[in-house]
């Protein structure tokens, strides 16, 4: 999804009456204490003299596993483009491990959605994962690359995988070799982007039963782009909930189900011209 | 073997012999990763560039010869103005490709039109369709020295165009500068077809870069071993076509050209298979 892509039907509007938009919601949040992998600091953005995200403020620490949600248009892939490093910051900034955003690359791994690379890649997956462990495309592997990237596989359920080309991998087995390439420089962060976007049910399934087991790991941090609510019942630990503004933060089942949240989305709908202009 | 031998024992067939089996490697080299990216048609847009090139040489009163120094930077410019449109405009490399095509062509026949009655008459047909057995030595060394000095910079930056041609987003998150290798590609690429251009013509030479690397694309099922199928493809295809030119005796570049044409309908029938 593009952030400055068409914005998606409104919903109803009897179903949830406008609420003013008196600042972010915040539900239960991570214990002050917990060390941060990524910090959101105020942060706007602006594309094309259009402002995307307005003063987004949330945390995430070590080894939680946090759904991004909001709806289309609402700015998520703004956002991770941002925490990716892809796109600087109007004001406000991001940081990973206490370094700028763009600039700890090994410590963030990147999922992408399905469709945005070329599938017809005469590529291997083992060239695919190694690409990401050296920075360039590898002419030839080495036994120790070849080792690692199996063990890589081996965890996100796809050793088989090591040899396939890419060309003819099912949508889960692709998915699931993109992960191990976002695993294979072992991050703090990892970044999925509608991971299953495209999958059949089969592969959306077992690549879901994949991030559960990563959320609950203790050591790697995630931020899961979905609109799945399965996804955010199996795997989320937090959920932050956008839309151009942080609307909420809190756990799974404090979000889920709370008509405000829509209906301050759609109320922010209706005002999406007046946000305020950025701060000097 | 004499069927081998005697063609090649004549100095014109092996000064071609050598500039065909060069430029068809380079082509098929650069090939791999512009028909990769979906810029097939780059290489006719480069082409008819040169054209333009070629043409304002002659207003300007060089030789056919001597206007390939002119064709180049003009090229060369050419090549960079699509990199930049396509990287600015977010528009489709056939359609810059397009129109760029259109211009630089339209701007050589204007070229052309615009030389004083007295100037020297130009066989167009040259320029057209290429004169691999008129190759001298002198542009068999600037042939030599173009396939070096390309061969030197991809082999430099292989790992990482290979990288920003799997997917430009993640190779620039890896730290890759994907601009830079979007604008070298392309450039390089004007220099090869300006120096094709002289052997196997205009209207030819988009087959040395397109073809190689499609018939390669259905047998490597890595990056690398494509580009050996295509290099060998390309080397191979130049010195059989023109090796059948000679016994047959027809046209050389057009000889080579189906003789690529038939290793692609070759490849494509093994693979249906």
């Amino acid at each position: 999804m593009s952030a400055d892509a068409p914005r998606a039907s409104r919903a109803p509007r009897s179903i949830v009456p406008p609420v003013e938009y008196t600042g972010p919601r915040h539900f239960t949040l991570p214990d002050d204490g917990m060390q941060r992998v990524l910090v959101s600091d105020k942060v706007s953005v602006e594309l094309g003299g259009k402002r995307i995200l307005h003063e987004v403020s949330f945390w995430i620490p070590k080894g939680e596993f946090v759904c991004l949600c909001g709806p289309n248009g609402a700015g998520k892939s703004t956002f991770l483009k941002t925490v990716l490093g892809m796109i600087e910051p109007t004001s406000g900034s991001i940081q990973i491990l206490g370094q700028r955003a763009g600039t700890a690359n090994k410590a963030v791994g990147y999922v992408p959605q399905r469709k945005t690379f070329d599938q017809d890649f005469p590529a291997t997956a083992l060239e695919l994962i190694v690409a990401n462990l050296r920075g360039t495309w590898p002419l030839r592997v080495r036994p120790d690359e070849r080792e690692r990237a199996r063990a890589t596989l081996r965890r996100v359920g796809g050793e088989k995988l090591i040899d396939k080309p890419l060309a003819g991998l099912s949508g889960g087995e692709t998915q699931r070799v993109f992960l191990a390439r976002a695993l294979i420089n072992d991050p703090a962060l990892v970044i999925l982007d509608e991971p299953t976007a495209g999958v059949d049910v089969k592969g959306r399934h077992e690549f879901l039963e994949i991030l559960a087991e990563i959320s609950a790991s203790d050591e790697l941090a995630a931020i899961l782009v979905t609109h799945n609510p399965a996804a955010i019942a199996r795997c989320a630990e937090r959920v932050v909930y956008i839309d151009g503004r942080l609307i909420a933060w809190g756990l799974p089942h404090e979000l889920l189900g709370q008509e405000s949240l829509s209906a301050i989305a759609f109320s922010m709908k209706d005002h999406a011209n007046n946000l305020p202009p950025d701060e000097d | 073997m004499n069927f081998l031998i005697e063609p090649f024992s004549q100095p014109f067939m092996q000064r071609a012999v050598f500039a065909g089996m060069a430029v068809g490697g380079l082509c098929a080299m650069l090939g791999v990763f512009v028909v990769q990216r979906g810029l097939s048609f780059i290489g006719d847009g480069l082409a008819h560039a040169a054209f333009g090139g070629i043409a304002l040489g002659l207003l300007l009163g060089a030789s056919v010869s001597h206007a390939t120094w002119i064709a180049l930077p003009f090229t060369v410019l050419v090549s960079l103005g699509i990199a930049f449109v396509l990287r600015r405009g977010r528009m489709r490399g056939d359609v810059a490709t397009g129109v760029f095509f259109a211009v630089s062509f339209a701007l050589g026949v204007l070229f052309l039109g615009l030389r004083p009655v007295t100037a020297q008459s130009v066989n167009v047909e040259t320029v057209l369709f290429g004169s691999i057995l008129a190759v001298s030595n002198t542009d068999l060394q600037i042939v030599l020295g173009v396939c070096v000095a390309v061969a030197i910079a991809l082999a430099l930056t292989w790992t990482r165009l290979a990288y920003a041609t799997f997917d430009p987003e993640l190779a620039r998150l890896s730290g890759i500068r994907v601009e830079a290798l979007d604008y070298m590609l392309l450039a390089l690429t004007a220099v090869v077809i300006v120096v094709a251009v002289k052997t196997v013509g205009i209207a030819l030479v988009s087959s040395f870069v397109v073809i190689p690397a499609a018939t390669a694309r259905m047998l490597g099922r890595s990056l690398h071993r494509v580009a050996l199928f295509a290099v060998a493809i390309g080397v191979g295809g130049a010195a059989l076509g023109l090796l059948l030119s000679y016994h047959l005796n027809v046209a050389s570049g057009a000889t080579i050209i189906l003789t690529l044409g038939a290793g692609f309908g070759l490849a494509l029938a093994l693979r249906k298979r």
